[in-house]
């Protein structure tokens, strides 16, 4: 199974080479920058950034469009709903159905946050292995216990992934028809739940003793996996003055 | 029913994050206090992959099918590291799956991880009783899928009606609350359902799963 969020991590891009602990710091303050921004005056500017940072992060458009696939059912949700629902002003009438601006205004908020934000998110996490990422977040101070359980279950995704894709078809092969609904058939898929749980269960016992073998738990000299030079440090002060003047531009514009 | 990225202003979100350090930090201090965390951790980890992935699968319910939630199962099994396990797992679907969002991720993580919790301590009770009782694991099996996935979608719709920035007048609001609950009790008596079957069957299978971590 692959999950494939990092699979050009090996371009070499300005952002590519961006020091992951300093990247981290400043797209995740950006990102945040961006979920500020409450006037519509300042979505051209978020539009604007984003879509230079994607375009400087050299990942291609097709990659954007295969991650918009699944959150685009969100955004039609509120596209569909909000200006219908939300507000008094009525700008134009549809049969029984009232547009209202107040609608239009919050959908064109959320909407252009949403994409900014899923943009920075996907360069931010497309643009360096995911463990290394990862690792950068553990260098920045993520408890270790969280960075284990990450890393463990980022390793064993996959291969559980694989095994339900394994069982489901061995089901299907046996004439099980997951579409129809029935007691006895949605039974079987709790216990297909359960089988997963097992096998996971029976795999973590041997994982354990595997770690241990190869010394896992022993006090180990920290490596210094990542070295920062003057271009990472300049790179993150562009990004950090980028992310205070949305806050500031907000602001003065009378919000926030 | 996770909240995505730009639906809520950065305060909430930063608030979401804030409220999540202390739960986050119980949860790890707990874990830290058990006989042998360092052996606790590889276990959970697989399992909250083993979760993560056990929720992929689609329950028909026609003429569409859903996807589970699994916060109380979660609870039942992981104890004090559903919490963990539930910021992990909502982390890869916000990296992976651009499902939920980078920004919502504490307040996301609240939504599933206190219901958990409380899901845990539902199940525990079925340990004063009687334990080893089939019938008793399947109650509160169910108990635990039913209230935590009844209390996520009630905090779900409390932010949501709260915090998004749209002006909803109050019959608007009334309604949405009525329509996300009466859309959402199916899924719940699911979800229940499905949380008995699957502790029955860890019950049945691997008894020592229901205690392990």
């Amino acid at each position: 199974m692959k999950l494939g969020i990092d699979e050009y991590a090996h371009l070499g891009s300005p952002l590519h080479r961006w020091d992951s602990r300093f990247k981290f710091i400043g797209l995740m303050a950006l990102i945040f920058a961006f979920s500020f921004v409450q006037d519509l005056r300042m979505l051209p500017a978020v539009v604007v950034v984003t879509c230079t940072i994607y375009i400087i992060s050299g990942l291609p458009g097709s990659f954007m469009m295969t991650r918009l696939r699944y959150p685009s059912f969100f955004l039609l949700v509120v596209v569909l709903l909000l200006p219908f629902l939300s507000g008094h002003t009525i700008v134009m009438s549809i049969g029984p159905l009232d547009l209202r601006q107040e609608g239009l205004v919050a959908v064109l908020l959320i909407a252009t946050r949403f994409l900014s934000i899923l943009t920075i998110g996907l360069v931010l996490f497309g643009t360096a292995p995911f463990l290394t990422t990862i690792k950068a977040m553990r260098a920045l101070g993520l408890p270790a216990i969280l960075t284990d359980m990450a890393f463990l279950s980022f390793r064993y995704l996959g291969e559980i992934g694989g095994d339900l894709q394994r069982m489901e078809t061995s089901m299907r092969l046996r004439g099980f028809h997951e579409r129809r609904f029935s007691r006895h058939g949605f039974a079987i898929l709790a216990w297909l739940g359960g089988s997963i749980l097992v096998r996971s269960y029976e795999r973590s016992e041997w994982v354990y003793k595997a770690m241990i073998m190869r010394g896992y738990g022993q006090a180990t000299r920290p490596r210094d996996e990542f070295h920062a030079s003057s271009y990472d440090i300049t790179v993150l002060c562009v990004a950090l003055v980028l992310a205070s003047g949305f806050v500031a531009g907000d602001m003065l514009l009378g919000h926030g | 029913m996770h909240i995505p990225d730009g639906f809520l202003p950065a305060t909430v979100c930063a608030a979401g994050y804030v409220a999540a350090v202390p739960v986050t930090w119980y949860s790890l201090r707990k874990i830290n206090q058990r006989q042998n965390p360092r052996e606790d951790i590889p276990k959970a980890s697989v399992l909250t992959a083993a979760f993560f992935v056990v929720s992929w699968i689609h329950i028909p319910v026609p003429p569409a099918s859903v996807h589970l939630v699994l916060n109380g199962l979660l609870g039942a099994v992981l104890g004090y590291f559903a919490f963990p396990a539930i910021l992990i797992g909502l982390f890869f679907q916000a990296v992976m799956f651009q499902h939920g969002g980078l920004t919502t991720l504490g307040v996301n993580a609240l939504l599933m991880g206190l219901p958990a919790f409380l899901s845990y301590y539902i199940f525990r009770i079925r340990n004063v009783l009687r334990k080893d009782s089939k019938v008793m694991t399947g109650i509160f099996g169910f108990l635990a899928g039913f209230v935590g996935l009844g209390v996520s979608v009630a905090l779900f719709v409390v932010i949501l009606l709260n915090f998004i920035p749209a002006d909803f007048d109050i019959a608007t609001e009334r309604t949405a609350i009525y329509t996300l609950a009466l859309a959402h009790l199916p899924l719940m008596v699911i979800e229940g359902v499905f949380t008995a079957l699957v502790t029955v069957f860890l019950q049945r299978v691997r008894p020592k799963l229901l205690d392990s971590v």
